[in-house]
């Protein structure tokens, strides 16, 4: 087999029992990088995130298969429903198990041993099995029972104080649920550390990693400044503690009124860079203005006049200016032009993912390249069940009449039972 | 054994004997290679003659500038050795190129360009190691129209779209505290690296990475970009409440909050007691975002009279997910996370008393190295005249030109 740069997992298989945001995350990364990722789902409990939002489509027959959310997660995946909760699922799960590098969870701290899919158990299905549990607190200590979705991680884990306007002592989330794909990146990590392991000693291991803990290794200065100085961190809006300017500044052109640029000047020469753009001002040659330290004194007033003058201007006609003076500026791209950034797009960062019902839309590919590598989205996201056959009777070998028997006793399915689109999600597709 | 007690066998670590070059500064590369060097790699951290520049950022004990005690390089640096080396001469570079040939992974976070015009770019380096991992972590990318812009946290923070979706909708977008764009990225380098070490380990066959800080932010944006992509919906700033079930509220002694996904609601009424939670306006998902101010108002009721600790305590015996804005004086005495040795707790001979994550996750196989940060050029005899055998003449020489 030649070897594909952009794919060092191939030849990796994981049963990919996450589900959600943080789980699928670690698992979409796996799945892109090569490894072969069973998405398994119980045809009675399958992964909320099927139904969290309307489908794009009316509802057709099979709606749970459509949504973006799920398909920004489990591209590149295939997928086997089946139900480890009963006895014959167990049994199907203990065959293929030993086809399988890793498994990856990331239920309640409980789950998995009420399931009776204890690491002991799983060992004994194969023995250097990596499994990876990503609960968010963890599966010791007194609050390995809390539970919590990206917001409640990222405030549990220090990042969440470190955020506000400055002004009204409040602190502020992230806009998205920034812990879980947090946990997912360091879950991926874990897992490629863990085959490396293996590949030198022959051992697998059990990986407990806390999303929370994962969040938190990101604001080590925070954890330096409270242990030398007793110091807790000061919200800063967007200001710095030694650039100036160093904001976002309302522009002109938007519809809603909402276009902003971000600005920052780190040293005189990008100050000169800066009053060149803004065609030379009178106002930028005053003493106030005249070093580093004197503007960062004088922030509250330059900010107005620099907002002023972007007040005038589209963002990408300032952006255009700033960048040709090699001023570090970036529009703040809403989501929609985010697919249209000309730098992204010479890149190709964004994809087509073809889905048969839905038709084609951009998602992400490549979080990085490697020299070498073709595209990264090769398939949509698998309809429910849609690999059951191609892994029970192709991988396991499981014969017709054993696969139509777990049929019917609904340890398999190619549809999620008991949903129903009206009472699974609001009318308005707000909720994201 | 259940899957609660798990103790390393052994001492072996994952990385034992690999060699990392990390030709890094500030936070992402740095970040990446703090957790190799963790797991046991020998990373040799080559810095210009002057020292990375976070040598120069704090926090520092007492607020005392100090080239020896700055926080964040002690975070980052932890148990790697470093090698001062000027790469604008050529015995600087030179030395490089030695170092490279026993080097399985290379990270690097020059401006685009910059290694190339001194020949030690991936084709160069990898000559005679066809199994060497290199990866280039920048701003934009190695390429595109962006590729040589200069950027900030600030500025990355705009270009990935989370600075839109972050703040309140009637103010200007916000920034979150600290570097979260070098870190993520640093986070995931870590995991471009480890991977791409697998496939070097499996097929004999090196990789070159070209990591983006704006691609790796922005390939996070949740479900809000491809949203737009597939609906063609744009998103706004949700500030702390994206409805009232999901988001922050102040409490009687701090902020805290709950994020409820549908099913999660009915525990949730249980546990907060109200019975006005009970009734049908509430039911459903559709019906509470239809009511959505009456419940928040209700909520804020709530939360105002509830503690943190009783918050979290509420979560943990009803499986609501609750929490609690910690800070990092709540999280450094964590009774949880002490018991889970997540902390380095550190006497530094130059810094004092130090208390610093120390591990990403616990793993049955291994445990993590939490040791010192080296000071700049302290391993300079070590590697060039103990490991590359240059003379101990031969490093006066290099000190006299500059080189290192």
């Amino acid at each position: 087999m030649t070897f594909d740069p952009g794919r060092p997992l191939s030849g990796v298989r994981v049963a990919d029992l996450t589900m959600i945001w943080a789980g699928p995350y670690a698992a979409k990364i796996l799945a892109d990088l090569g490894a072969d990722v069973i998405k398994i789902e119980s045809p009675r409990a399958w992964d909320n995130i099927r139904t969290l939002i309307p489908p794009p489509v009316a509802p057709g027959e099979r709606w749970w298969n459509t949504n973006f959310y799920f398909h920004e997660y489990s591209r590149n995946k295939r997928s086997l429903s089946l139900d480890l909760a009963s006895d014959s699922g167990r049994s199907v799960f203990a065959q293929l198990l030993p086809h399988c590098d890793v498994v990856i969870e990331n239920y309640r701290t409980d789950v998995m041993d009420n399931l009776g899919l204890t690491y002991e158990w799983l060992r004994e299905q194969r023995e250097d099995i990596i499994v990876v549990g990503m609960a968010g607190f963890g599966k010791t200590g007194p609050e390995k029972d809390a539970v919590g979705y990206g917001p409640i991680i990222e405030m549990m884990s220090g990042m969440t104080s470190t955020s506000g306007y400055g002004d009204d002592g409040v602190p502020y989330k992230s806009g998205i649920s920034y812990g879980d794909p947090i946990a997912g990146i360091a879950a991926s990590a874990a897992v490629s550390t863990a085959l490396i392991h293996r590949q030198r000693t022959g051992q697998g291991q059990y990986i407990d990693l806390a999303q929370r803990e994962v969040m938190s290794t990101l604001l080590g200065e925070f954890y330096m400044d409270w242990s030398m100085n007793r110091r807790l961190p000061e919200h800063m809006g967007t200001d710095h503690d030694w650039m100036a300017p160093h904001n976002v500044y309302r522009c002109a052109g938007a519809d809603d009124g909402d276009d902003w640029i971000a600005i920052c000047v780190r040293s005189d020469a990008e100050w000169a860079g800066l009053k060149r753009a803004m065609g030379s001002p009178d106002w930028a040659e005053r003493d106030d203005f005249s070093d580093q330290i004197l503007r960062w004194e004088h922030r509250a007033e330059l900010d107005e006049l620099v907002g002023s003058w972007t007040s005038e201007h589209s963002k990408t006609d300032i952006f255009a200016a700033l960048h040709a003076e090699r001023v570090p500026s970036s529009p703040v791209w809403k989501m929609l032009e985010m697919m249209h950034e000309p730098h992204l797009k010479a890149r190709g960062f964004y994809e087509p993912l073809r889905h048969p019902e839905v038709g084609i839309w951009q998602v992400h590919g490549w979080l990085w390249r490697a020299d070498g590598a073709g595209p990264c989205v090769v398939a949509p996201a698998p309809d429910f069940g849609a690999h059951n056959e191609e892994i029970l009777g192709g991988l396991l070998g499981l014969s017709r009449t054993e696969q139509d028997a777990l049929a019917a006793e609904g340890v398999i399915a190619d549809r999620p039972a008991n949903t129903s689109p009206a009472s699974e999600f609001p009318a308005t597709p707000s909720l994201l | 054994m259940s899957s609660t007690d798990h103790s390393p066998p052994d001492a072996s670590r994952p990385y034992d004997g690999v060699r990392v070059l990390e030709l890094a500064e500030g936070i992402s590369g740095p970040y990446a290679g703090r957790w190799l060097a963790a797991l046991g790699a020998d990373v040799i951290k080559v810095e210009r003659t002057s020292g990375d520049p976070s040598r120069a950022f704090g926090p520092w004990p007492n607020d005392q500038p100090d080239d020896e005690t700055s926080g964040l390089f002690l975070y980052l640096n932890g148990d790697k050795r470093s090698v001062t080396l000027n790469l604008d001469t050529s015995d600087g570079r030179e030395i490089l190129r030695d170092l490279a040939q026993s080097a399985e992974i290379v990270i690097e976070s020059f401006p685009p360009g910059y290694l190339a015009e001194r020949d030690l770019d991936y084709a160069a380096l990898s000559a005679d190691n066809s199994s060497l991992v290199m990866i280039s972590i920048t701003p934009f990318g190695q390429t595109g129209p962006n590729a040589d812009l200069p950027a900030t946290e600030l500025t990355l923070y705009a270009a990935s779209g989370q600075m839109w979706l972050t703040g309140h909708p009637d103010r200007q977008p916000l920034k979150n505290g600290g570097s979260q764009p070098s870190y993520q990225a640093g986070l995931n380098a870590f995991s471009a690296v480890s991977s791409a070490y697998f496939g070097a380990i499996m097929h004999g066959q090196g990789s070159y990475i070209d990591l983006s800080v704006q691609e790796t932010y922005a390939g996070m944006a949740e479900a809000y970009h491809t949203r737009a992509s597939q609906l063609g919906i744009e998103s706004q700033r949700s500030g702390n409440n994206l409805h009232a079930t999901w988001g922050l509220y102040e409490l009687a002694d701090g902020y805290g909050g709950v994020c409820l996904l549908p099913r999660n609601y009915p525990p949730f009424a249980q546990a907060v007691g109200l019975p006005e939670l009970q009734e049908d306006r509430f039911a459903d998902a559709g019906q509470r975002l239809s009511n959505n101010d009456e419940l928040m108002a209700i909520l804020y009721g709530w939360f105002i009279g509830q503690t943190r600790d009783d918050l979290l305590e509420l979560g943990i015996a009803n499986r609501v997910p609750f929490g609690f804005v910690a800070t990092f004086e709540d999280l450094a005495n964590s009774e949880h996370l002490r018991s889970r040795d997540f902390f380095a707790d550190r006497d530094d001979a130059a810094a004092g008393s130090l208390t610093y994550p120390g591990r990403l996750w616990l793993s049955s196989a291994h445990e993590w190295k939490m040791g010192a940060a080296p000071k700049l050029g302290q391993h300079n005899v070590d590697v060039i005249h103990g490991e590359l055998g240059y003379e101990r003449e031969d490093l006066v020489r290099l000190r006299e030109l500059d080189a290192i």
